[in-house]
């Protein structure tokens, strides 16, 4: 589905991602692990033809997705708010983002109604513009409009972040649906170590720009990186508190 | 205390991305506001001179006495249009171990801080000292000062009073708003009662009695206070914000558009975009103003016919360059979802090209009742339209692909120089300028007719030839994405 050679991506002489080789199979589900700054959104970003690597290329079902569009037809993506059309109802929003994949709208309407669950009555008719939703409603609106696109690869960034704990579970279980019914490849980035061993098969850690790590998650799997998170350190030995800035939220 | 709020104030103000544009932008700025500045100053020192022309046969003081009121009422009109509320900055500090009072003084006292505060003294002060005191002496001079800083002083409070109160009630704007038109058409209109007379009224007896200056002095503090009070009645966050209280928002579907497919469905996001969002929406209502600017060129003989170019150019085609020369700022809160679905960008260019030729057609229609002056002026309108929808398009959005400035879309237009870079300059140039080469070569032979031919079958050219104009811009979008992409990302 997605190969990836030699990527490089360079802001002010730090290299902030660095990926030799990686390949993520068709219906695979890939978890994104790593600490803030460890390159995650950039990369997402490379996949997505946001931004010109340094070096390398990323290759969509075998097509480089650097000028080439035919990959929009089987993504769906959400990585942030800047995604959505803030002015535009939730409703208007996905009947454009339907609309534009050949949908009419009793085809959206069917679609919709299957997330009534996940949107917990507080998106569709609400009379609100997306940009007076509270962020994690926002993301629902951005996660629905991935998977009204009916797509083969799906990206999100930090979809558990904003939303409640319901609607994680909820999310959690569309995400499992998507991948093992609908044969969905997704790849999911999370700081919720419960939640992304808990829905991907495998799991990429980051580090500095580098994947240092690529686990096939097994029981042990949380516990591994609970140890490179540190949460498993006794007291006695203090956390080492490193003040960084937070690449991804300072763009 | 307030000293740190106001040294946070300092650095939120030089180290905004507002400020740290180009020298250049900033240069030319710098000299807008002082050329604003040098008019205004030269009214107020030539204002005995003025009054002199306008009330040749009344006495001089009498006459200045007089318009000093009427000044403050329109001075309050335009506050309440255009001042703004210096609140959303005290977020930060509303949950810190801070006394609410000397936030509240601090909100108070920078609301003190606003330029519509200056034009009082220039435009007044020069005829007090150069007049008045040679009349009256300083003490009456004195008196006129602090006179008209308490007004001043009054106004401002009022007018945000007004503001704050319609944030939470939209109803206050309204009815304030219709109070003050009706006092001025009680005054102008139906001559119920004089505003220059209460004025002279007032002012005249300052003359004989300095003391009365007290009086607005007193009124400036008791509003002060009124303003106070209210707000630390009021110093919560979803009263402190900009925004209206929400009504219900509905969906709406523009059916016309729809023929179009997914262009029509670009468009009439777009069109949802202008509507819904206070900065393009002001676009959009200046541009309805310009509609009556050819009242101003064709009702004086002293414009030719290449003048006529320039106002049906602006006439059929303002939407165009006002709107246009921030393409695609006003999408770049989301112009990252844009790159990544399934939108082809010929079709996004296309939407756009489909939004300007309906906004040019309606105006372009709503400048036939100048017909009035003459069918010709509407051939020029046509051939100018025709221009418009063919050649300045497409310059528009040649300078769209090197436009890479944020636009938040929530600010109002006034006073906004956010999405201001050298493109915009730039942009003017062509678009006034190769009207004219075209058209002056066949004006100096006396052959204005052919020179409008050739206007207008260039610009039925470029609408001929769009498919290809669209593929060449396309190409220059490809190579120029990633920056346009990285540079709405900064917020």
């Amino acid at each position: 589905m997605i190969e990836i050679k030699n990527l490089k991506k360079i802001y002010n002489g730090i290299t902030v991602v660095d990926v030799p080789h990686l390949v993520i199979n068709k219906g695979e589900s890939v978890g994104l692990v790593g600490n803030n700054g460890a390159g995650k959104t950039t990369l997402f970003r490379m996949i997505l033809d946001l931004i010109r690597p340094e070096t390398g290329e990323v290759l969509s079902n075998g097509e480089v997705v650097a000028g080439h569009e035919n990959w929009k037809t089987y993504t769906a993506s959400y990585l942030d708010e800047g995604f959505l059309i803030d002015y535009l109802t939730p409703e208007e929003y996905l009947y454009f983002i339907g609309g534009l994949h050949q949908q009419s709208k009793a085809m959206i309407d069917e679609a919709l109604s299957n997330l009534g669950d996940f949107f917990n009555e507080e998106i569709l008719k609400k009379g609100k513009y997306i940009r007076d939703l509270s962020k994690g409603n926002q993301c629902k609106v951005g996660v629905a409009s991935c998977l009204l696109q009916n797509p083969q690869l799906l990206m999100l960034d930090e979809p558990f972040a904003n939303i409640d704990p319901s609607t994680q579970f909820r999310l959690k279980n569309m995400l499992k649906d998507a991948n093992k019914n609908k044969g969905i490849t997704n790849i999911v980035s999370s700081h919720d170590l419960n939640h992304i061993t808990d829905i991907c098969d495998r799991i990429l850690l980051m580090e500095k720009g580098v994947i240092i790590k690529d686990i096939a998650t097994s029981s042990s799997t949380l516990k591994e990186l609970e140890d490179y998170f540190g949460v498993g350190q006794r007291i006695e030995e203090p956390v080492p508190f490193v003040l960084k800035i937070d690449e991804e939220e300072n763009h | 205390m307030v000293s740190t709020f106001f040294g946070h104030e300092l650095k939120a103000f030089w180290r905004s991305k507002n400020t740290g544009k180009s020298i250049a932008i900033r240069v030319v700025m710098g000299i807008l506001i002082l050329y604003l500045f040098l008019n205004v100053l030269a009214i107020g020192i030539f204002l005995d001179k003025m009054l002199e022309a306008m009330f040749p046969n009344e006495d001089l003081v009498k006459a200045f006495c007089g318009i000093i009121l009427i000044y403050f009422l329109f001075d309050l009109l335009t506050r309440l249009q255009l001042q703004e509320l210096p609140t959303l900055r005290v977020q930060p500090y509303l949950h810190l171990p801070i006394k609410r009072d000397s936030f509240v003084r601090y909100l108070a006292l920078t609301a003190a801080f606003s330029v519509f505060n200056l034009w009082p003294f220039i435009l007044f002060l020069p005829f007090v000292f150069k007049i008045v005191a040679h009349d009256s002496g300083s003490v009456v001079a004195l008196s006129f000062v602090v006179a008209i800083a308490g007004l001043t002083v009054f106004n401002n409070y009022l007018a945000l009073y007004i503001k704050r109160r319609s944030n939470l009630n939209g109803w206050v704007f309204l009815i304030s708003a219709a109070v003050l038109g009706l006092i001025i058409a009680c005054d102008f209109k139906w001559h119920l009662f004089s505003f220059r007379d209460i004025s002279y009224a007032f002012f005249g007896h300052l003359i004989t009695m300095p003391a009365l200056a007290l009086l607005p002095f007193v009124l400036a503090l008791v509003m002060y206070y009124f303003n106070f009070y209210y707000l630390k009645q009021n110093l919560y966050l979803e009263e402190l914000t900009a925004h209206k209280i929400k009504s219900y928002k509905s969906s709406t579907d523009i059916p016309f558009l729809a023929r179009f497919g997914s262009v029509g469905d670009l468009a009439a996001n777009e069109i949802k975009l202008i509507l819904r969002n206070k900065r393009p929406r002001s676009t959009l209502i200046m541009g309805l103003f310009f509609m009556f600017y050819g009242l101003i060129f064709y009702t004086n003989n002293h414009y030719g016919q290449s003048w006529y170019i320039f106002v049906g150019m602006f006439m059929t085609g303002i939407f165009i360059i006002n709107y246009g020369q921030f393409m695609f700022s006003w999408q770049a809160s989301h112009f990252d979802g844009i790159l990544v679905s399934k939108i082809n960008f010929i079709d996004f260019l296309k939407a756009k090209y489909l939004l300007f030729t309906i906004v040019s057609t309606v105006a372009f229609f709503l400048t036939t009742p100048y017909i009035y002056f003459g069918w010709k002026r509407l051939l020029v309108h046509f051939v100018m339209y025709l221009w418009n929808i063919g050649v300045n398009t497409t310059i528009v959005l040649f300078f769209a692909n090197r436009n890479a400035k944020r636009i938040d879309l929530s600010k109002g237009a006034s006073f906004n120089w956010e999405g201001v870079g050298a493109t915009q300059m730039l942009l003017s140039l062509p678009l006034i300028l190769t009207p004219y080469i075209i058209y002056i070569p066949f004006s100096l032979f006396k052959q204005d007719n052919i020179g409008l031919l050739v206007l207008a079958l260039t610009g039925i050219i470029f609408i001929l030839t769009r498919n290809f104009w669209l593929k060449k811009l396309e190409e220059d979008f490809m190579q120029k994405r990633y920056q346009i992409a990285e540079g709405f990302r900064n917020k």
